[in-house]
């Protein structure tokens, strides 16, 4: 039961890294990114059940954050192409 | 402890990753296939009981890793140059994988209870020390924290430069209007990184 | 096996089908704003069955209420995280299959797209 959970959760993976590899644009591959993200968020849920370790959930919060986190600085950085501004122009 | 089945997809998507890593000449795409890679690293520790590194591989990989690449992408060209292919590079490498490979050969199996590193002395002195010296009944807590601080001490620093990071995306930096520093593109005028091109 | 496995296998298994349907509609979708469609099932809908499916597993309440914190945080980022891709994409001028050139001005000329170059040697 759970093992069939993995194994959906690990085709996906895969597929987003094939979108991730073929994207044309940059935002496919950000896209692909947040995606493996909330897969991987899954897969160690999951594996915590399946081997009776639940307190692995601590974890999956921890990389839901980093996930978010990540996927923000680069789409910021694909926007202004630094890291540092915040979106406010002169005299606006 | 969790089967080989779920290790070994996760191993072929490492393999995959790297491999795309290394094919990709568009620098962005490839640091965030890093992230994607750090993901994958993060999930196998995680499946081989050592949650406190892949905590530590959360932050640090998928956080302040990226963000300090993109940063230094900030400041220097968004494609790799086009490089002849050479021979030498591929040999060494291909030698050091398997000579790595052939040394772990001699390693004791994983979780082994008959492991030189359970038999050694030192053993019997952390066990004896957390129950008479320390009074914790977590030996894990008492090596952590005192027979081997300064590890922590360094796990700790690597846990603040990810904070770090995260504080360098949410704190407003230059002045907003300073032309940004871009080496050689925006001929059109805008500040908005292209893509890379064909 | 219990009605609480079968009721969590169910459930498992159809988060599961959902990520799968998600990440072919990835591969599959011929532009980048509709495979922005696609990657919303697994996040929202997969991962929410899924982790409803692990609640009923036990182990706790404190586990019941990690899996709540989980299933909260993807909820609330994912829909953000989305949001803001689209945005930065189209600020970027990203245009869409079978977009009028007439009726759509992006808010900078700048042009995105074009395949990356694989390494051919």
């Amino acid at each position: 039961m759970f093992a069939a959970a993995m194994a959906g959760i690990l085709a996906t993976m895969l597929m987003a890294l094939a979108r991730a590899s073929k994207g044309p644009t940059v935002f496919d591959r950000i896209l692909a990114m947040n995606m493996f993200g909330t897969q991987t968020v899954l897969v160690i849920a999951v594996s915590g059940f399946m081997s009776g370790r639940p307190e692995w959930l601590d974890l999956a919060i921890v990389y839901g954050l980093v996930n978010f986190i990540g996927t923000i600085a680069v789409l910021k950085f694909a926007k202004f192409g630094n890291l540092a501004d915040d979106g406010r122009r002169a005299g606006s | 402890m969790p089967s080989i089945p779920v290790e070994l997809p996760i191993f072929i998507l490492h393999l995959l990753t790297a491999l795309l890593i290394a094919r990709l000449r568009g620098l962005f795409s490839a640091a965030m296939l890093t992230g994607i890679f750090s993901l994958l690293s993060c999930c196998l520790f995680t499946l081989m009981d050592a949650v406190d590194v892949a905590f530590t591989e959360a932050a640090v990989g998928a956080g302040i890793s990226t963000v300090l690449i993109l940063g230094t992408l900030a400041l220097t060209d968004r494609e790799e140059r086009q490089r002849p292919a050479r021979a030498l590079p591929f040999v060494v490498v291909i030698v050091t994988g398997a000579a790595l490979i052939y040394g772990t050969f001699d390693m004791p199996p994983f979780g082994a209870a008959d492991a030189p590193i359970h038999m050694h002395p030192v053993v019997q002195t952390f066990v004896h020390g957390a129950e008479h010296d320390f009074h914790i009944p977590n030996i894990v807590t008492v090596i952590l924290a005192s027979y081997r601080g300064y590890d922590t001490l360094g796990e700790t620093a690597v846990i603040f430069t990810a904070g770090v990071g995260v504080l360098l995306l949410l704190v407003e930096g230059k002045r907003a209007g300073d032309p940004p520093s871009e080496p050689d593109h925006g001929s059109d005028g805008s500040d908005v990184p292209r893509d890379e091109a064909a | 096996m219990s009605p609480v496995d079968i009721a969590t296998l169910v459930l498992l298994v159809s988060g599961a089908a959902f990520c799968v349907v998600g990440g072919v509609g990835v591969l599959r979708m011929p532009d980048f704003y509709t495979r922005t469609h696609a990657a919303s099932i697994p996040d929202t809908l997969g991962a929410g069955l899924i982790l409803v499916g692990l609640m009923l597993q036990g182990g706790g309440w404190i586990v019941t209420v990690k899996l709540v914190f989980v299933l909260a945080l993807l909820l609330l980022t994912g829909p953000t995280a989305s949001h803001a891709l689209v945005k930065a994409a189209h600020a970027s001028g990203l245009a869409w299959k079978g977009e009028d050139d007439t009726h759509h001005t992006p808010l900078q000329t700048v042009k995105v797209g074009g395949d990356d170059a694989v390494d051919p040697g």
